[in-house]
């Protein structure tokens, strides 16, 4: 996944729980702290289960035009619904952006 | 002292290379400080377009603060265009400024981070059109995004390096804050560069200001130690070598 541009998970979307919260990572091949980052980010992840969410890798090193398209330049940044964390974050910090994310999901489907 | 002379690139500023030996050094990193109101965007932005249309050098506008429409529209006041120019393939636009409506709004930070993306970012227009100028407009925003400022004063060192390293001319800007008495926010900036011209628009009586230009240091120069008078004109900045500022 490491050495991938851009790698997507896409597993079978559960009905009910709504489409799945589309979760980014901008990384490089430089930075020293993205694959700690990485692996803090995938093992949260896996605690929600498959369908809950879709991971994008983007390399910034490979493809900088996708990172510039979102202005996001400071790296390991983690993006999830519209909110971001620059930095190794805490497992506690994503969580909260992703259930953040799935009440706003939520909230947009029932208006 | 040797006959040996160091390349150098014009300012396109008319007035400023008679206080510079010619012109900055190549491939050198170039601070342009002032307060608000100063003329630094303006001044870097002709560096610019000064730099593609008569010098035959494209450049890099890197934007972290006002939306380029903004700096198109207020560059055409002087007679620039850039839009033109991009469209030449002669000036590229790195628009990372806060406008943007897909940013996302960051709510965590934590001090383990890099400014490797902007690297890239920034390496791939210079690449892109062979820029021989970049500039970034303005550093002290970063300040104001982010709360490490350790990691960023290490960071721009190494950002700046990688972008002289590729043989283009840096001009940096930076914002003297309010009730402040160094160069800019990070207190690091004049050690950045290895020039600084300093920018001042300063009262001189109840009635009127009077705009001037420093040049604090240039490496490998003999430069002036006066204080200029300068303007903002009709065509953009221009600097009067012989004229030493009321305010001085």
């Amino acid at each position: 996944m490491a050495d991938k541009a851009e790698s997507k998970d896409s597993p079978n979307k559960e009905e009910d729980d709504g489409p799945p919260i589309r979760v980014v990572l901008f990384k490089s091949d430089t930075c020293a702290f993205c694959p700690r980052a990485e692996e803090v980010l995938v093992e949260t992840l896996e605690g929600f289960g498959a369908g809950l969410f879709e991971l994008e890798i983007i390399n910034v090193s490979k493809n900088p035009e996708a990172a510039e398209k979102y202005g996001v330049f400071a790296l390991p940044t983690i993006m999830i619904g519209g909110v971001s964390v620059t930095g190794i974050p805490e497992p506690d910090m994503i969580m909260k952006m992703f259930l953040g994310a799935k009440v706003s999901a939520k909230r947009r489907a029932s208006q | 002292m040797s006959d040996f002379e160091i390349e150098r690139v014009k300012s396109g500023i008319p007035g400023l290379d008679d206080l510079i030996e010619g012109g900055f050094p190549k491939g050198d990193i170039i601070l342009v400080a002032g307060r608000a109101g100063t003329g630094k965007s303006i001044l870097a932005n002709q560096f610019l377009y000064k730099g593609a249309t008569e010098y035959d050098e494209p450049g890099v506008l890197v934007t972290l603060e006002e939306p380029p429409h903004l700096i198109r529209r207020n560059m055409m006041r002087f007679g620039m265009d850039l839009a033109a120019l991009e469209k030449e393939g002669k000036l590229s636009v790195v628009d990372l400024s806060p406008s943007k409506e897909v940013t996302p709004v960051k709510i965590g930070e934590y001090p383990s981070f890099d400014l490797s993306g902007l690297e890239a970012i920034i390496l791939n227009h210079v690449n892109k059109i062979k820029a021989k100028r970049v500039v970034i407009d303005t550093l002290a925003i970063l300040a104001y995004k982010f709360r490490s400022r350790d990691i960023l004063r290490e960071e721009f060192f190494k950002l700046t390096a990688s972008i002289t390293r590729t043989g283009a001319t840096l001009l940096l800007t930076s914002e003297i804050p309010a009730q402040h008495d160094g160069l800019g926010v990070f207190d690091i900036e004049a050690f950045l560069a290895s020039g600084v011209l300093v920018l001042y628009n300063e009262m001189i009586s109840q009635q009127s200001r009077s705009r001037s230009i420093e040049v604090l240091k240039l490496r490998g120069s003999k430069h002036s130690s006066r204080i200029h008078s300068m303007r903002i004109t009709d065509e953009g900045i221009r600097v009067w070598p012989a004229e030493i500022s009321p305010g001085a």
